[in-house]
Parts: structure tokens; sequence; C-alpha cells
């Protein structure tokens, strides 16, 4: 009585061990893998994003080498406004035919949008963040939605929550993420102009 | 610009004559060498009468109280920022000791254009954060709470790692911990900066944006300051399970002096009264090797002969980081 089920026993161990390398031999087939993309939907984006946000650097960085001596070093309230102004018009010169979405394109809207939700809906942190931006961020109604156009002087300018920063990519120096409303813009601190803006950034 | 002037100047004159020319005591030892006199402003520059007012008391006391440098905790300049606003917000208050060549140290606050770090009378060398030494031993740093972004930690943290066993003491507009009601801790700051300040032994923060003044209870080992009251008040705005001293009844500013391991600390009103004193021990560096251990409070509080209402503190204590 003992044999059959012996026999049995060692035949169900052998069809499954049969049956278990042939499932490893058909994981290792690559016809058969299912296919996982581990590539970052929003890494080509972000390039893009970088590319443009460099040749506008580029091209600013022109104007300032353009700028008057007397311009470029500057200490006295005076000389930093006229610098400033010198150089937005400078700015607006070089790029005469800039629109809105030169530089945050359709696709890089919807990916920003994405890279935001996590700091400002999700995270620990969210209402935090969220508060941080209302609570020092100007109105929309206060700041003009025009590229190239000059950052009004009495508006203050949003603080920008370190979560979000850590978030979007990176920026160049004396470019930066603000925000006004709901709105987010990029903003030339040098020039102190709207490089350009994208309407209801905040999730 | 004259008529400006004669106008600034009659205010002046009159704020000092509504106060008369009280004589402030000194509670810091005011030693003639060997130790480092400093002053804080916060949020100073409306250009009204509240911030000349303040200012009259400030640049009296710097005939007792020789201070070496002023800190400048940000919203330096509410408003507009032509050359007429510096003047109004900020060299004729304070022309007593731009006169004697004080230099002040601006960090940058919520309502400043980042280009103000290129004026020359703040100090910034064109930087948004920066740090400085003053004398052997001790070490500012100033960061840009508006935008904290990768840069700037990471230059925060080569900066501390090099920084040996300095005091260090770190200043900017947001404060990390606060009682404030309009906007208390900003714990998404706080979540960057506090895990650098534990790691390389910072010794004492000092921010703004709160308009009143606030000595909070150490965290974490570390002391903390709010002093943003130099040209706003939010009255009732202060109170909770953070603080260790407060005043929002009126402005304020601060004074410091540094010797050997101790600092000691004033904060006087513009009626000329002291609101707070005291003295920090710095932790010994052994202790900084450790700084998961919260450090019990080492602050020795120096009894003032003035006591003034300090406060209108709300009773109830609020839970950390709840606006």
């Amino acid at each position: 009585m003992t044999q059959p089920i012996y026999v049995y026993a060692v035949t169900m161990c052998l069809l499954t061990a049969c049956s278990s390398s042939a499932q490893q031999a058909g994981r290792a087939d690559p016809q058969q893998t299912p296919k996982v993309s581990h590539i970052n939907p929003d890494a080509g984006l972000v390039a893009d994003f970088k590319k443009r946000v460099d040749e506008y650097v580029k091209l600013r960085e022109k104007a300032v080498a353009a700028l008057p001596a007397e311009l470029q070093e500057k200490s006295k309230p005076a000389e930093i406004n006229a610098a400033e102004k010198t150089l937005a018009q400078k700015v607006r010169e070089a790029r005469p035919a800039a629109k809105p979405g030169d530089i945050f394109t359709p696709a890089t809207q919807a990916s920003f949008r994405r890279l935001l939700t996590p700091p400002l809906t999700k995270g620990p942190d969210a209402a935090e963040n969220k508060a941080t931006i209302k609570d020092d961020a100007p109105a929309a109604k206060e700041v003009p939605f025009k590229v190239n156009a000059e950052y009004p002087k009495e508006v203050p300018l949003s603080t920008v929550p370190p979560d979000v920063l850590l978030t979007l990519p990176a920026l160049p120096k004396d470019v930066e993420y603000r925000f006004a409303g709901k709105h987010l813009l990029l903003f030339d601190v040098k020039a102190n102009i709207i490089v350009d803006f994208m309407l209801n950034a905040i999730p | 610009m004259r008529t400006l002037q004669l106008r600034l100047t009659v205010l002046a004159l009159a704020s000092t004559l509504a106060i008369g020319v009280a004589a402030q005591e000194l509670t810091v030892p005011n030693k003639p060498k060997d130790t480092l006199k400093f002053a804080v402003i916060g949020d100073s520059g409306t250009g009204d009468s509240n911030q000349y007012r303040l200012a009259k008391v400030f640049t009296d006391l710097y005939g007792r109280f020789p201070y070496e440098f002023v800190l400048m905790m940000g919203d330096n300049m509410y408003g507009g920022e032509s050359t007429r606003d510096f003047q109004r917000k900020f060299e004729i208050p304070y022309k007593p000791v731009l006169d004697k060549n004080i230099k002040f140290y601006a960090s940058l606050g919520n309502h400043d254009s980042p280009n103000q770090r290129m004026y020359k009378l703040f100090n910034m060398n064109g930087e948004r954060y920066y740090t400085f030494r003053p004398k052997p031993g001790v070490r500012f740093f100033a960061l840009d709470s508006n935008y904290m972004d990768r840069t700037q930690l990471q230059w925060l943290e080569k900066e501390l790692s090099a920084s040996g066993s300095d005091w260090k003491i770190m200043y900017f507009h947001h404060p990390i911990y606060s009682s404030g009601g309009r906007h208390g801790s900003d714990t998404a700051l706080r979540d960057q900066l506090e895990p650098l300040f534990l790691k390389h032994g910072v010794d004492v923060v000092i921010a703004g944006h709160e308009h009143f003044y606030e000595r909070l209870k150490p965290q974490k080992g570390i002391h903390y300051f709010i002093s943003g009251g130099a040209g706003k008040i939010r009255k009732g705005d202060v109170g909770g399970e953070f603080t260790e001293k407060a005043f929002d009844t009126g402005y304020h500013f601060m004074i410091f002096e540094i010797e050997g391991d101790k600092m000691h600390f004033q904060a006087i009103s513009d009626q000329a009264k002291t609101v707070d004193s005291g003295v920090i021990e710095r932790r010994r560096v052994d202790d900084k090797a450790a700084p998961s251990v919260p450090a019990a409070p080492s602050v020795k509080p120096v009894p003032s002969q003035d006591k003034p209402n300090t406060s209108t503190a709300k009773p109830t204590a609020k839970p950390q980081g709840v606006r």
C-alpha cells in the first residue's frame, strides 16, 4: 500500500519540477517577457524644458555682456534699477517673438502638473506647502501675465516651498519659479521680467 | 529730496520727544574688548513713524553699546524699491550708525526683491545667501528662506562641514519654529534645514517674518529667536507650547554679545525697555556629536529692572507645526 503512494509522490515531485523549470525557461525567453518600461515618462520633457531654459539663459547672458560697464558693476538702488530695466529691454529685443508656452510647452505643462501633485496634494506637508505659497504669493491680478513683462516691484514674490523646488527641474542661477495666485511663473531675477508662465499650475 | 529729508527729520525728532531719551539698562556685559557685539532688526522696512521711533532707540543705544554690525531678518523693504524707498526705509532711519561705518548684513524676506543682494549697504556681495566670520570662532550664515533650492542646500551643507568648532549662527526670514497664529512654524522648511543644523551643531537660529518677539524653548538643543518687530507688530498673535518668552505689544530689536562660550542677549522695545534677556551657554563639541538627544535648555534669564507688559500671549498651546 505504501509503495503506490511513494511512486505517486515521486511522480508529482518530478512533474512539479519539470513544470517549474519550464516556467523558468519561459521567463528567460525575451519573446514571452511582459514589457515593463523603466523609462520616466517625464524625463524627456524635463530635458527639453532644461534645454529651452538654457537657451534663454545664453540669450540673457549675451545681453548682460552687452550692457555698459557702469550697469554691470552696480551697488546703488538707482544703478540696480537702471541695470534691471536696461537688461530687460535688451532681452525683449533679443526675443521679440517670444510667446507664452515657448518654454512651458503644453507637454511640459502636463508634466509639471504631474510633478506638482505629490508635494501639493499628497505628501505630509502638502497642506503646509500650499499654505506657504498662498500666504506669500500675490494675487493673480497683481502680476501681468505677459512674456517679457516687468515684475512689479511693489508686489512681493511668492515663497516657493523646498518640497516644490526639490521636485521641479533645477534651474540655472537667477532664473526662478514663482507663483502668482494658482499660476506658475518663470522669473528672471537679473532682468526682473517674466520669462514664461503656466496657468493653473497648482492642483 | 530735501523736503523728504526734512519731513523725516521732523518725524524722528517728534518720536524722540514722545518717548524721551530713556536710559536703557544693559544686561549684556558690554565689555570694551574680547567680545563680539552685534544687533538684530527684523521686518523693519516700512518707512513709517514706528520704524523711525524704534530706529532712534536703536541708534541711540550705539553710544552705550557699540555693536560692530547689524543682522537684518528680511522684509527690509516693504512696497517699492526706488532710490527714495531705500532712503526712507533704510538709509535715513539708520543714518547715525551707517555714518559710523557699522555694517548691516541683510537676509531676504518675502517682501524683498532678490536684487537687494546688489545693494552695497546690505553687504550681501551679490549673493542671496552667504556666510561670514567676523572674528575667529564665530560664523554667521544668512540664508534665503524664500527659495530653498538644491543649490542652496548643497552650499549650506558644504559651508557647515567646513565651519569646524565655531559658534554657528543661522539667520533667515521664515521661522522653522514659531508660536505665531498668522504664520506659525514652517515645517516644510524645517524638514530640509533641521537635519543639517543638528548634524553640524548649529547653536542659534534667528528669524523674522512674524511681527513679534519670541524666544522659543530650545528645540533639540538649538536656541531659536524670532525678531520680526522692527517695523511692524501683530498683537495677540504669539504664544504656545514653544514659547519661552514673547513680546508683541510694541516694536523691538535685539542686541547680542558673545564672550567665549557664552552668548548674552537682550531684546529692547521702542519704549527703550528690556523685554527679555539672558545668557546662552554654548554646547560642548561632545554634545553636538549626539544631536538626537535633546539637550536641556541652557538659558539663564537675566532679571530686568523694567517689567513691561511682555505679551498678549494666548493661553492655548498648539501642537507642533500647526499654523
